[in-house]
């Protein structure tokens, strides 16, 4: 096949499909509850005993406190990730707080937060660190 | 030895397939509610890592081509181009295929090349096409090399290895439940193929099949997908990223982060690369075995189960 045509069917390819995905709906990230944070982070760490869950008020993160230590858990597109906190830098930003995992697999996440919100967060951030 | 012979890119040439087929099973989705999920960022990123792959080959190829074909020219066997001889090359490669895979999935520095396919928490016909960059870097086409001394021409070896990967597009989706009893018995298949990308400790390194099952079934790491525990996509440790870039190469750059660390012996570096994944020198992490045993502990009856020494 010629390589011009190749370069045309995969660009094309790709931006028909995510026009489409993107159009009907598909590119709504998911939303925290309780309940929902707290399934999220026992897939991510079977097992674990959450002793407190905190989603953020736009439901796109949650603040966890385990038996593992502490950890957050964050919409990603359709689905979750977690991660625990220690070892991550937390630092505050105008629009909340920003997170520093050091993980190349886990770059420097922005949560936006109200300023209360910020503050309690970082409160229970600092009790946990205190706590391990 | 046969001269020169060619055979068609066939992964390049499917490509429209590859097109229609995604857009026919999202069109399915949304008609019938069921069958799988898709989601914007995730499905483009596979589609880059497709793309990728593909110039990889384009650019890389002819570090694999230079050496079969340096095989090639030592050997005094020659299988010929016959229709058998494309049957058992095409056998013999998915042959290779399971080892190859099985070795992605239990030896790091080659799971860092294909840690990529699986870190979708998707499971769709653009999963399929998450393919590495990387592997060049593994130097795992050496595998293909018995191949070529038994008499196969490295441009045959090639296509076989093509047409395996067509195979594999179609069987990454959910929108196909189960297949006759006797395709399921011998074929690779969307359900065995989902446990294959379950991060459930009951389905971690399991069905390494690419075309044929009877390999998984023959080596005991065959797990068939049960109903009452539904294969959950993606890694045990998922990434955080749509970022093409960062599925490449993270693994690769917790290789070397952890290969770096201070105060380790020249073995432990070694086995950081080497090791299956999730091997830790202070044990502060668990391979496949302790999380399958971790899992054993918390729930005691599934013991001798599917995935868990049965």
């Amino acid at each position: 096949m010629p390589l011009e045509l190749l370069l045309a069917l995969v660009a094309g390819g790709i931006s028909a499909i995510a026009a489409i995905l993107h159009l009907t709906g598909r590119s709504e990230r998911t939303v925290l509850t309780q309940a929902s944070a707290r399934d999220a982070w026992l897939r991510h760490c079977p097992g674990d005993s959450i002793r407190q869950v905190r989603p953020a008020a736009d439901g796109h993160a949650a603040l966890i406190a385990a038996q593992s230590g502490a950890g957050l858990v964050w919409s990603f597109g359709a689905d979750t990730v977690a991660r625990h906190l220690n070892g991550a830098a937390v630092s505050p930003v105008s629009a909340g707080l920003q997170f520093d995992f050091n993980d190349f697999s886990a770059p420097g996440l922005t949560l936006a937060l109200t300023s209360a919100e910020r503050e309690h967060w970082q409160a229970l951030i600092a009790a946990a660190e205190e706590a391990a | 030895m046969t001269g020169q012979i060619s055979y068609p890119d066939v992964t390049q040439l499917a490509v429209p397939f590859f097109i229609a087929a995604i857009l026919a099973e999202l069109l399915w989705i949304a008609l019938k509610k069921r069958g799988g999920r898709y989601e914007t960022r995730d499905a483009v990123t596979s589609l880059i890592m497709g793309a990728g792959s593909v110039a990889e080959g384009l650019l890389l190829g002819f570090v694999a081509w230079g050496l079969l074909m340096l095989l090639w020219q030592i050997t005094p066997l020659d299988m010929g181009t016959s229709l058998w001889a494309v049957l058992v090359c095409f056998v013999l490669d998915d042959l290779r295929y399971y080892w190859v895979h099985r070795l992605g999935h239990r030896v790091r520095w080659v799971w860092a090349s294909h840690v990529n396919h699986h870190s979708s928490q998707h499971y769709n016909l653009t999963t399929a096409l998450r393919q590495t960059w990387t592997g060049t870097f593994t130097f795992i086409m050496i595998v293909k090399a018995p191949m070529v001394l038994l008499g196969f021409h490295p441009a045959l070896v090639l296509f076989c290895g093509g047409l395996n990967l067509i195979y594999q597009f179609w069987i990454h989706t959910e929108a196909i439940t189960r297949l006759p009893r006797w395709f399921e018995a011998v074929m690779n298949t969307p359900s065995h193929h989902r446990a294959h990308h379950g991060r459930n400790a009951r389905y971690l390194d399991c069905n390494y099949a690419g075309v044929f099952i009877l390999w998984d079934r023959m080596f005991g790491t065959f797990v068939p997908e049960q109903d009452h525990d539904r294969p959950d996509f993606g890694l045990v440790h998922n990434i955080a990223s749509f970022n093409p870039l960062r599925v490449a190469f993270h693994e690769w750059a917790g290789i070397f982060k952890d290969m770096a660390r201070p105060g380790l012996t020249w073995k432990q570096r070694l086995l950081y690369a080497l090791a299956p994944p999730g091997y830790s020198h202070d044990g502060s992490r668990s391979t496949s075995a302790g999380i399958k045993a971790d899992h054993l502990a918390r729930h005691p009856e599934d013991a001798g189960t599917p995935g868990f020494g049965n």
